[in-house]
Protein backbone atom coordinates (compact mmCIF):
# COMPACT_ATOMS: atom_id res chain seq x y z
CA UNK A 1 0.00 0.00 0.00
CA UNK A 2 2.94 2.78 0.69
CA UNK A 3 5.13 1.50 -2.12
CA UNK A 4 2.87 3.14 -4.99
CA UNK A 5 2.53 6.26 -3.13
CA UNK A 6 5.61 6.97 -2.27
CA UNK A 7 6.73 6.08 -6.06
CA UNK A 8 3.77 9.45 -6.27
CA UNK A 9 5.38 11.36 -4.46
CA UNK A 10 8.75 11.08 -5.85
CA UNK A 11 7.74 11.97 -8.96
CA UNK A 12 6.75 14.65 -7.78
CA UNK A 13 9.60 15.70 -5.15
CA UNK A 14 12.51 14.76 -7.93
CA UNK A 15 11.17 17.81 -10.79
CA UNK A 16 10.14 20.24 -7.88
CA UNK A 17 14.10 19.16 -6.68
CA UNK A 18 15.26 20.15 -10.73
CA UNK A 19 13.40 23.23 -10.78
CA UNK A 20 14.60 24.46 -7.42
CA UNK A 21 17.90 23.69 -8.47
CA UNK A 22 17.68 25.48 -11.45
CA UNK A 23 16.05 28.32 -10.51
CA UNK A 24 18.96 28.97 -8.27
CA UNK A 25 21.52 28.37 -10.14
CA UNK A 26 20.13 30.53 -12.55
CA UNK A 27 19.77 33.39 -10.20
CA UNK A 28 23.50 32.78 -8.61
CA UNK A 29 24.45 33.12 -12.74
CA UNK A 30 23.38 36.72 -11.97
CA UNK A 31 25.97 37.33 -9.38
CA UNK A 32 27.76 40.10 -11.04
CA UNK A 33 29.14 43.07 -11.52
CA UNK A 34 26.12 44.13 -13.13
CA UNK A 35 23.82 43.53 -10.22
CA UNK A 36 26.29 44.68 -7.75
CA UNK A 37 26.34 48.27 -9.34
CA UNK A 38 22.50 48.19 -9.79
CA UNK A 39 21.59 47.25 -6.53
CA UNK A 40 23.55 50.15 -5.20
CA UNK A 41 21.72 53.42 -5.24
CA UNK A 42 22.31 54.85 -2.28
CA UNK A 43 24.82 58.06 -3.27
CA UNK A 44 28.43 58.13 -2.17
CA UNK A 45 29.24 60.46 0.26
CA UNK A 46 32.61 62.17 -1.45
CA UNK A 47 32.93 64.26 1.36
CA UNK A 48 33.34 62.31 4.73
CA UNK A 49 34.70 59.11 2.22
CA UNK A 50 37.81 60.29 0.89
CA UNK A 51 39.57 62.30 3.12
CA UNK A 52 42.06 63.91 0.28
CA UNK A 53 39.35 65.24 -1.87
CA UNK A 54 40.73 69.05 -2.49
CA UNK A 55 38.46 72.34 -2.26
CA UNK A 56 37.52 73.62 -5.71
CA UNK A 57 40.46 75.24 -7.49
CA UNK A 58 39.51 78.99 -8.16
CA UNK A 59 39.36 78.90 -11.91
CA UNK A 60 35.69 77.13 -12.19
CA UNK A 61 32.44 78.49 -12.36
CA UNK A 62 29.02 76.96 -11.11
CA UNK A 63 27.39 75.75 -14.20
CA UNK A 64 23.98 76.34 -14.44
CA UNK A 65 22.16 73.33 -15.56
CA UNK A 66 22.57 70.10 -13.17
CA UNK A 67 23.56 67.04 -13.30
CA UNK A 68 22.47 63.16 -11.52
CA UNK A 69 24.44 64.32 -8.84
CA UNK A 70 23.59 68.14 -8.17
CA UNK A 71 25.03 71.03 -8.95
CA UNK A 72 28.49 70.73 -11.06
CA UNK A 73 31.41 72.95 -12.04
CA UNK A 74 33.44 73.60 -15.15
CA UNK A 75 36.50 75.67 -15.86
CA UNK A 76 37.09 79.18 -16.66
CA UNK A 77 37.27 80.63 -19.85
CA UNK A 78 37.68 83.69 -20.00
CA UNK A 79 40.54 84.02 -17.77
CA UNK A 80 42.67 82.03 -20.60
CA UNK A 81 41.69 83.93 -23.34
CA UNK A 82 44.41 85.82 -24.30
CA UNK A 83 42.94 89.49 -25.44
CA UNK A 84 40.20 89.58 -23.18
CA UNK A 85 38.02 91.77 -22.65
CA UNK A 86 37.07 92.37 -26.44
CA UNK A 87 35.78 95.88 -25.55
CA UNK A 88 39.14 96.86 -24.72
CA UNK A 89 39.29 96.97 -28.55
CA UNK A 90 35.31 96.52 -29.41
CA UNK A 91 34.32 100.14 -28.72
CA UNK A 92 32.51 103.04 -30.39
CA UNK A 93 36.39 104.50 -30.14
CA UNK A 94 38.72 104.68 -32.11
CA UNK A 95 41.18 101.96 -32.37
CA UNK A 96 44.45 103.93 -31.14
CA UNK A 97 46.99 101.10 -31.11
CA UNK A 98 50.18 101.01 -33.82
CA UNK A 99 50.02 97.49 -34.41
CA UNK A 100 46.51 96.86 -34.35
CA UNK A 101 47.07 94.73 -37.93
CA UNK A 102 49.06 92.47 -35.70
CA UNK A 103 46.43 91.86 -32.73
CA UNK A 104 43.80 91.45 -35.09
CA UNK A 105 42.34 88.61 -35.49
CA UNK A 106 44.24 86.85 -38.99
CA UNK A 107 45.51 83.88 -36.38
CA UNK A 108 41.87 82.24 -36.25
CA UNK A 109 40.77 79.83 -38.56
CA UNK A 110 37.65 79.01 -39.12
CA UNK A 111 36.32 75.18 -40.15
CA UNK A 112 33.13 74.89 -37.99
CA UNK A 113 29.65 74.00 -39.40
CA UNK A 114 31.16 72.73 -42.53
CA UNK A 115 31.63 73.48 -46.01
CA UNK A 116 28.31 74.34 -47.07
CA UNK A 117 26.55 76.24 -44.15
CA UNK A 118 30.00 77.53 -42.23
CA UNK A 119 29.31 79.78 -39.64
CA UNK A 120 30.20 83.65 -39.50
CA UNK A 121 31.60 85.40 -36.50
CA UNK A 122 28.18 87.25 -35.47
CA UNK A 123 26.40 83.51 -35.04
CA UNK A 124 27.99 83.59 -32.23
CA UNK A 125 29.40 86.36 -30.79
CA UNK A 126 26.86 89.73 -30.13
CA UNK A 127 27.61 92.72 -32.34
CA UNK A 128 26.64 95.13 -29.93
CA UNK A 129 28.35 93.48 -26.98
CA UNK A 130 31.55 92.26 -27.61
CA UNK A 131 32.13 90.64 -24.62
CA UNK A 132 29.26 88.37 -24.76
CA UNK A 133 28.01 85.41 -27.27
CA UNK A 134 24.75 85.48 -28.50
CA UNK A 135 22.43 82.20 -28.80
CA UNK A 136 19.57 81.79 -31.62
CA UNK A 137 17.41 83.25 -29.68
CA UNK A 138 19.06 86.17 -28.85
CA UNK A 139 19.95 85.06 -24.86
CA UNK A 140 23.07 86.71 -23.93
CA UNK A 141 26.02 84.29 -22.77
CA UNK A 142 28.57 84.58 -21.12
CA UNK A 143 32.48 83.32 -22.59
CA UNK A 144 32.73 81.02 -19.07
CA UNK A 145 29.45 79.67 -20.48
CA UNK A 146 30.12 78.44 -23.53
CA UNK A 147 28.54 74.76 -22.98
CA UNK A 148 25.04 77.15 -23.71
CA UNK A 149 26.40 78.54 -26.92
CA UNK A 150 27.45 74.67 -28.26
CA UNK A 151 24.73 73.27 -26.59
CA UNK A 152 22.11 74.45 -29.55
CA UNK A 153 23.56 72.40 -32.05
CA UNK A 154 25.27 69.95 -30.29
CA UNK A 155 22.43 68.85 -27.59
CA UNK A 156 23.29 65.51 -27.82
CA UNK A 157 27.13 65.77 -26.85
CA UNK A 158 25.37 68.93 -24.37
CA UNK A 159 22.95 65.80 -22.74
CA UNK A 160 26.69 63.42 -22.82
CA UNK A 161 28.64 66.45 -21.35
CA UNK A 162 26.33 67.22 -18.25
CA UNK A 163 26.00 63.29 -17.59
CA UNK A 164 29.29 62.48 -17.58
CA UNK A 165 29.75 60.25 -21.20
CA UNK A 166 31.32 63.63 -23.29
CA UNK A 167 34.26 65.76 -22.34
CA UNK A 168 36.26 64.72 -18.70
CA UNK A 169 36.56 65.17 -15.14
CA UNK A 170 39.36 67.44 -14.02
CA UNK A 171 41.91 65.40 -11.61
CA UNK A 172 39.56 63.95 -9.37
CA UNK A 173 37.05 61.14 -9.93
CA UNK A 174 35.83 62.01 -6.11
CA UNK A 175 34.78 65.23 -4.82
CA UNK A 176 33.19 68.36 -5.73
CA UNK A 177 32.38 67.77 -9.59
CA UNK A 178 34.54 69.72 -12.00
CA UNK A 179 34.95 69.16 -15.32
CA UNK A 180 36.53 70.58 -18.83
CA UNK A 181 34.52 73.25 -20.09
CA UNK A 182 33.53 72.88 -24.18
CA UNK A 183 36.55 75.20 -24.84
CA UNK A 184 39.08 73.32 -22.73
CA UNK A 185 39.62 70.99 -25.41
CA UNK A 186 38.02 72.33 -28.52
CA UNK A 187 39.03 75.33 -30.46
CA UNK A 188 35.65 77.09 -30.83
CA UNK A 189 36.57 78.26 -34.35
CA UNK A 190 37.50 75.12 -35.59
CA UNK A 191 36.78 72.17 -33.52
CA UNK A 192 37.67 68.80 -35.05
CA UNK A 193 41.12 67.82 -33.32
CA UNK A 194 43.74 67.66 -35.75
CA UNK A 195 45.57 64.94 -37.11
CA UNK A 196 48.81 64.29 -35.41
CA UNK A 197 51.68 61.61 -34.92
CA UNK A 198 50.69 59.23 -32.10
CA UNK A 199 52.86 59.24 -28.71
CA UNK A 200 53.79 55.98 -28.86
CA UNK A 201 53.27 52.60 -30.48
CA UNK A 202 51.90 48.82 -28.92
CA UNK A 203 53.34 45.73 -29.45
CA UNK A 204 50.97 42.88 -30.61
CA UNK A 205 48.89 41.74 -27.50
CA UNK A 206 50.43 38.75 -27.23
CA UNK A 207 53.97 40.26 -27.01
CA UNK B 1 76.18 38.92 -11.49
CA UNK B 2 79.81 40.86 -12.42
CA UNK B 3 82.50 38.76 -12.60
CA UNK B 4 84.24 40.97 -9.94
CA UNK B 5 81.70 39.88 -7.63
CA UNK B 6 82.01 36.29 -8.62
CA UNK B 7 86.01 36.30 -7.93
CA UNK B 8 85.45 37.76 -4.13
CA UNK B 9 82.89 34.89 -3.51
CA UNK B 10 85.98 32.46 -4.47
CA UNK B 11 88.45 34.10 -2.96
CA UNK B 12 86.58 34.10 0.41
CA UNK B 13 86.34 30.88 0.11
CA UNK B 14 89.77 29.89 -0.81
CA UNK B 15 90.97 31.92 2.45
CA UNK B 16 88.70 30.85 5.25
CA UNK B 17 90.79 29.63 7.70
CA UNK B 18 89.06 26.37 7.92
CA UNK B 19 90.81 25.10 5.18
CA UNK B 20 93.44 22.06 5.56
CA UNK B 21 92.83 22.26 8.97
CA UNK B 22 92.14 18.93 11.17
CA UNK B 23 88.92 19.66 12.86
CA UNK B 24 87.99 18.89 16.43
CA UNK B 25 83.96 18.96 17.28
CA UNK B 26 83.84 22.22 19.09
CA UNK B 27 85.89 23.67 16.21
CA UNK B 28 83.64 22.06 13.57
CA UNK B 29 80.40 23.23 15.42
CA UNK B 30 81.83 26.78 15.65
CA UNK B 31 82.81 26.66 11.89
CA UNK B 32 79.65 25.36 10.56
CA UNK B 33 77.50 28.33 12.04
CA UNK B 34 79.79 30.46 10.76
CA UNK B 35 79.20 28.96 7.54
CA UNK B 36 75.81 29.07 8.12
CA UNK B 37 75.59 33.06 9.11
CA UNK B 38 77.75 33.60 5.60
CA UNK B 39 75.34 30.84 3.76
CA UNK B 40 72.14 33.11 4.84
CA UNK B 41 73.83 36.36 4.31
CA UNK B 42 74.58 35.20 0.75
CA UNK B 43 71.13 34.27 -0.03
CA UNK B 44 69.89 37.09 1.23
CA UNK B 45 71.87 39.96 -0.90
CA UNK B 46 73.31 37.77 -3.60
CA UNK B 47 76.77 36.42 -3.24
CA UNK B 48 78.57 38.53 -0.76
CA UNK B 49 77.37 42.06 -1.70
CA UNK B 50 75.60 42.69 1.84
CA UNK B 51 78.99 41.52 3.49
CA UNK B 52 81.31 44.19 1.24
CA UNK B 53 78.20 46.87 1.51
CA UNK B 54 76.72 48.10 4.80
CA UNK B 55 75.34 46.10 7.51
CA UNK B 56 72.56 48.33 7.19
CA UNK B 57 71.55 46.64 3.66
CA UNK B 58 72.34 43.31 4.46
CA UNK B 59 69.77 43.69 7.68
CA UNK B 60 66.84 45.33 5.41
CA UNK B 61 67.53 42.88 3.03
CA UNK B 62 67.68 39.93 5.60
CA UNK B 63 64.22 41.29 6.88
CA UNK B 64 62.76 42.13 3.44
CA UNK B 65 63.32 38.37 2.07
CA UNK B 66 61.17 36.65 4.85
CA UNK B 67 58.68 38.98 5.14
CA UNK B 68 54.73 37.73 4.90
CA UNK B 69 52.53 38.26 2.37
CA UNK B 70 50.79 41.97 2.31
CA UNK B 71 47.31 40.57 2.90
CA UNK B 72 48.67 38.78 6.24
CA UNK B 73 50.36 41.96 6.96
CA UNK B 74 49.38 44.23 10.32
CA UNK B 75 49.59 47.72 9.93
CA UNK B 76 52.64 47.71 11.54
CA UNK B 77 54.16 45.10 9.94
CA UNK B 78 53.35 47.44 6.62
CA UNK B 79 54.78 50.41 7.71
CA UNK B 80 58.20 48.30 8.74
CA UNK B 81 58.63 47.26 5.25
CA UNK B 82 57.84 50.55 3.50
CA UNK B 83 60.47 51.96 5.69
CA UNK B 84 63.01 49.00 4.59
CA UNK B 85 61.85 49.27 0.66
CA UNK B 86 62.34 53.07 1.08
CA UNK B 87 65.68 52.92 2.81
CA UNK B 88 66.69 50.27 -0.34
CA UNK B 89 65.93 52.30 -3.19
CA UNK B 90 67.42 55.24 -1.41
CA UNK B 91 70.75 52.74 -1.21
CA UNK B 92 70.66 50.81 -4.67
CA UNK B 93 68.88 54.36 -6.84
CA UNK B 94 69.97 57.40 -4.61
CA UNK B 95 66.45 58.55 -4.79
CA UNK B 96 64.09 59.70 -2.33
CA UNK B 97 60.56 57.80 -2.54
CA UNK B 98 57.40 57.92 -0.67
CA UNK B 99 55.38 54.30 -0.50
CA UNK B 100 51.40 54.45 0.74
CA UNK B 101 49.96 51.62 2.38
CA UNK B 102 46.43 53.33 1.53
CA UNK B 103 43.94 50.73 1.87
CA UNK B 104 40.43 50.71 -0.17
CA UNK B 105 37.84 53.67 0.35
CA UNK B 106 35.13 52.36 1.66
CA UNK B 107 31.58 52.10 -0.26
CA UNK B 108 33.91 52.05 -3.50
CA UNK B 109 33.62 49.64 -7.06
CA UNK B 110 36.12 50.98 -9.61
CA UNK B 111 34.91 50.96 -13.00
CA UNK B 112 36.36 52.26 -16.31
CA UNK B 113 34.54 52.96 -19.87
CA UNK B 114 36.42 53.28 -23.23
CA UNK B 115 34.59 55.27 -26.24
CA UNK B 116 36.02 53.45 -28.98
CA UNK B 117 33.58 56.59 -31.09
CA UNK B 118 36.37 59.35 -29.72
CA UNK B 119 39.86 57.79 -29.43
CA UNK B 120 41.46 58.80 -32.46
CA UNK B 121 44.95 56.86 -31.61
CA UNK B 122 46.94 59.60 -30.13
CA UNK B 123 48.43 57.15 -27.32
CA UNK B 124 48.90 60.20 -24.84
CA UNK B 125 47.50 57.27 -22.28
CA UNK B 126 50.48 54.93 -22.95
CA UNK B 127 53.43 57.03 -21.89
CA UNK B 128 51.62 58.85 -19.55
CA UNK B 129 51.03 55.08 -17.81
CA UNK B 130 54.95 54.50 -18.64
CA UNK B 131 55.76 57.55 -16.43
CA UNK B 132 53.29 57.14 -13.67
CA UNK B 133 54.10 53.36 -13.09
CA UNK B 134 57.14 53.47 -13.63
CA UNK B 135 57.52 51.37 -16.20
CA UNK B 136 60.56 49.84 -17.75
CA UNK B 137 62.34 51.84 -20.10
CA UNK B 138 64.51 49.33 -21.38
CA UNK B 139 61.97 46.53 -23.05
CA UNK B 140 59.25 49.25 -23.16
CA UNK B 141 57.05 47.69 -20.92
CA UNK B 142 53.77 48.96 -21.15
CA UNK B 143 50.09 48.40 -19.67
CA UNK B 144 48.03 50.00 -21.99
CA UNK B 145 47.83 49.66 -25.72
CA UNK B 146 45.74 50.89 -28.66
CA UNK B 147 45.24 49.24 -31.39
CA UNK B 148 43.58 50.42 -34.72
CA UNK B 149 41.34 48.55 -36.56
CA UNK B 150 39.44 48.47 -39.47
CA UNK B 151 35.41 49.44 -38.82
CA UNK B 152 33.45 46.12 -38.33
CA UNK B 153 36.43 44.39 -36.33
CA UNK B 154 36.36 43.13 -32.86
CA UNK B 155 39.06 41.52 -31.83
CA UNK B 156 42.29 43.41 -31.00
CA UNK B 157 44.52 40.87 -31.59
CA UNK B 158 43.80 41.36 -35.54
CA UNK B 159 44.27 45.20 -34.74
CA UNK B 160 47.66 47.35 -35.61
CA UNK B 161 49.53 48.82 -32.64
CA UNK B 162 52.26 49.83 -34.69
CA UNK B 163 50.60 52.27 -36.87
CA UNK B 164 53.20 54.95 -37.86
CA UNK B 165 51.36 57.50 -39.47
CA UNK B 166 49.14 60.72 -38.39
CA UNK B 167 46.03 59.57 -36.64
CA UNK B 168 43.08 59.24 -37.23
CA UNK B 169 42.69 57.86 -40.09
CA UNK B 170 39.29 57.53 -42.35
CA UNK B 171 37.72 54.24 -41.79
CA UNK B 172 39.49 52.88 -39.19
CA UNK B 173 38.43 53.39 -34.89
CA UNK B 174 40.88 52.84 -31.91
CA UNK B 175 40.88 50.41 -29.63
CA UNK B 176 42.66 50.48 -26.28
CA UNK B 177 43.28 47.05 -24.01
CA UNK B 178 44.77 47.10 -20.86
CA UNK B 179 43.78 44.68 -17.54
CA UNK B 180 40.13 45.05 -17.02
CA UNK B 181 40.40 44.16 -13.30
CA UNK B 182 37.56 41.15 -13.72
CA UNK B 183 35.65 40.40 -10.66
CA UNK B 184 36.08 37.00 -11.33
CA UNK B 185 39.60 36.71 -12.29
CA UNK B 186 41.15 34.17 -13.72
CA UNK B 187 44.54 35.54 -12.64
CA UNK B 188 43.77 35.17 -8.87
CA UNK B 189 43.01 31.73 -9.06
CA UNK B 190 46.04 30.36 -11.46
CA UNK B 191 48.49 32.24 -8.48
CA UNK B 192 50.35 29.43 -6.80
CA UNK B 193 51.65 31.42 -4.07
CA UNK B 194 48.56 33.89 -3.67
CA UNK B 195 50.78 36.93 -4.80
CA UNK B 196 47.86 38.32 -6.32
CA UNK B 197 44.02 38.97 -5.31
CA UNK B 198 40.84 41.17 -5.40
CA UNK B 199 41.36 44.33 -3.72
CA UNK B 200 37.61 45.29 -1.40
CA UNK B 201 37.28 48.40 -4.21
CA UNK B 202 37.82 45.88 -7.06
CA UNK B 203 41.41 46.31 -8.65
CA UNK B 204 43.13 43.22 -9.25
CA UNK B 205 46.81 43.60 -7.13
CA UNK B 206 50.18 41.93 -6.89
CA UNK B 207 52.19 41.42 -3.86
CA UNK B 208 55.53 41.74 -5.88
CA UNK B 209 57.71 40.76 -3.47
CA UNK B 210 55.37 36.94 -3.10
CA UNK B 211 55.32 36.87 -6.86
CA UNK B 212 57.69 33.46 -7.80
CA UNK B 213 57.54 34.62 -11.49
CA UNK B 214 55.92 31.33 -13.05
CA UNK B 215 53.66 33.39 -14.69
CA UNK B 216 50.63 31.47 -14.95
CA UNK B 217 48.90 34.12 -14.34
CA UNK B 218 49.40 35.19 -17.92
CA UNK B 219 48.84 32.22 -19.74
CA UNK B 220 45.43 32.42 -17.50
CA UNK B 221 44.69 35.67 -18.42
CA UNK B 222 42.14 36.32 -21.96
CA UNK B 223 42.75 39.69 -22.30
CA UNK B 224 46.83 40.22 -22.26
CA UNK B 225 46.57 42.20 -18.75
CA UNK B 226 49.93 41.04 -17.41
CA UNK B 227 53.60 41.89 -17.95
CA UNK B 228 56.43 40.08 -17.17
CA UNK B 229 59.86 41.83 -15.90
CA UNK B 230 63.05 39.85 -18.32
CA UNK B 231 65.40 41.83 -16.05
CA UNK B 232 65.72 44.82 -13.34
CA UNK B 233 63.13 47.35 -14.68
CA UNK B 234 65.30 50.41 -15.83
CA UNK B 235 64.17 53.78 -15.10
CA UNK B 236 65.93 57.05 -14.87
CA UNK B 237 65.68 58.40 -11.27
CA UNK B 238 64.65 61.50 -12.37
CA UNK B 239 61.81 60.36 -14.19
CA UNK B 240 60.76 58.17 -11.60
CA UNK B 241 57.17 58.87 -9.87
CA UNK B 242 58.20 59.09 -5.96
CA UNK B 243 54.95 58.73 -4.65
CA UNK B 244 54.25 54.87 -4.76
CA UNK B 245 51.97 52.68 -3.64
CA UNK B 246 52.72 48.96 -1.92
CA UNK B 247 50.68 47.53 -4.21
CA UNK B 248 50.70 49.73 -7.37
CA UNK B 249 53.96 51.89 -8.90
CA UNK B 250 56.15 51.07 -6.43
CA UNK B 251 59.88 49.16 -7.94
CA UNK B 252 59.71 45.77 -9.57
CA UNK B 253 62.69 43.43 -9.74
CA UNK B 254 63.12 41.03 -12.05
CA UNK B 255 61.54 38.06 -12.79
CA UNK B 256 58.26 39.97 -11.53
CA UNK B 257 54.78 40.10 -12.76
CA UNK B 258 53.36 43.52 -12.97
CA UNK B 259 49.59 44.59 -13.91
CA UNK B 260 47.58 47.48 -14.79
CA UNK B 261 45.97 48.59 -11.24
CA UNK B 262 43.62 51.90 -12.58
CA UNK B 263 46.69 53.55 -10.98
CA UNK B 264 45.67 52.34 -7.28
CA UNK B 265 48.05 55.58 -5.74
CA UNK B 266 46.36 57.95 -7.59
CA UNK B 267 42.51 56.87 -7.59
CA UNK B 268 42.31 55.70 -3.83
CA UNK B 269 43.10 59.53 -2.78
CA UNK B 270 40.31 60.42 -5.15
CA UNK B 271 42.37 61.37 -8.33
CA UNK B 272 41.80 60.25 -11.74
CA UNK B 273 44.22 56.99 -12.97
CA UNK B 274 47.29 58.63 -15.24
CA UNK B 275 45.65 57.37 -18.48
CA UNK B 276 41.94 58.84 -17.87
CA UNK B 277 44.01 62.09 -16.72
CA UNK B 278 46.15 62.70 -20.45
CA UNK B 279 43.91 61.78 -22.57
CA UNK B 280 42.84 64.27 -24.71
CA UNK B 281 40.20 63.39 -26.14
CA UNK B 282 37.73 62.48 -23.08
CA UNK B 283 37.58 58.91 -24.25
CA UNK B 284 38.21 57.76 -20.81
CA UNK B 285 35.80 57.71 -18.57
CA UNK B 286 36.08 56.54 -15.03
CA UNK B 287 34.41 56.64 -11.13
CA UNK B 288 32.65 54.61 -8.63
CA UNK B 289 30.71 51.99 -9.43
CA UNK B 290 28.42 52.37 -6.31
CA UNK B 291 27.45 55.69 -6.55
CA UNK B 292 24.72 56.23 -8.89
CA UNK B 293 25.48 59.72 -9.50
CA UNK B 294 28.96 58.98 -10.98
CA UNK B 295 30.15 59.40 -14.91
CA UNK B 296 30.56 56.00 -14.91
CA UNK B 297 26.90 54.60 -14.18
CA UNK B 298 25.37 57.53 -16.50
CA UNK B 299 27.76 55.57 -19.52
CA UNK B 300 26.11 52.38 -18.32
CA UNK B 301 22.75 53.65 -18.05
CA UNK B 302 22.91 55.70 -21.54
CA UNK B 303 25.54 54.37 -23.33
CA UNK B 304 25.54 50.93 -25.38
CA UNK B 305 28.28 49.27 -23.73
CA UNK B 306 29.87 45.83 -24.46
CA UNK B 307 32.45 43.91 -22.57
CA UNK B 308 35.38 42.21 -24.78
CA UNK B 309 34.70 38.39 -24.53
CA UNK B 310 31.90 38.62 -22.23
CA UNK B 311 30.92 35.00 -22.39
CA UNK B 312 33.63 33.78 -20.48
CA UNK B 313 32.71 34.75 -17.50
CA UNK B 314 35.20 36.74 -16.48
CA UNK B 315 33.08 39.63 -15.40
CA UNK B 316 35.44 42.22 -16.26
CA UNK B 317 34.91 45.94 -14.92
CA UNK B 318 35.76 47.60 -18.05
CA UNK B 319 33.44 48.40 -20.71
CA UNK B 320 33.66 49.84 -24.18
CA UNK B 321 30.92 51.96 -25.75
CA UNK B 322 30.07 53.79 -28.31
CA UNK B 323 28.68 57.47 -28.75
Amino acid sequence: MTTPSLQKYLFLIIPALILVLSVAVVFSGEEGVTQIYRKAIDPFDDERLVDSVLSLPEDTVLVKERYQGGPFWTETRKDKMERFQCSQCHSNKEVTIAQAADIAHGDIVLDHGGKNKPLSCSICHHEAERDLLVTEKGVKVDMDHSYQMCGQCHFRQNKDWVGGAHGKRVSYWAGKRVVKNCTSCHDAHSPRFEKRWPEAYSPPVNE
Amino acid sequence: MKPGKHMDCQNRKENSPLKGKPLGRREFLKSTGKVAALGGAALASGCGTGLIGSNEELRLRWKEYFKGNYQLMTQAEKDETIKRLERLAKIDRGVDIQISSKGPIEGVLFGYAFNVTRCEGFMECVSACVRENNLDRKTQTQYVRIFEMEYGQMNPESGNGKYFHEVPVEGHFYMGVQCFQCESAPCIKACPTKATWREPDGLVVVDYDWCIGCRYCMAACPYWGRRFNWNTPVIPPEQMTKKQHYLGNRLRGKGQVEKCTFCVQRTREGRLPACVEACPTGSRIFGNLLDPKSEIRFVLQNKKVFRLKEDLGTDPKFWYFID
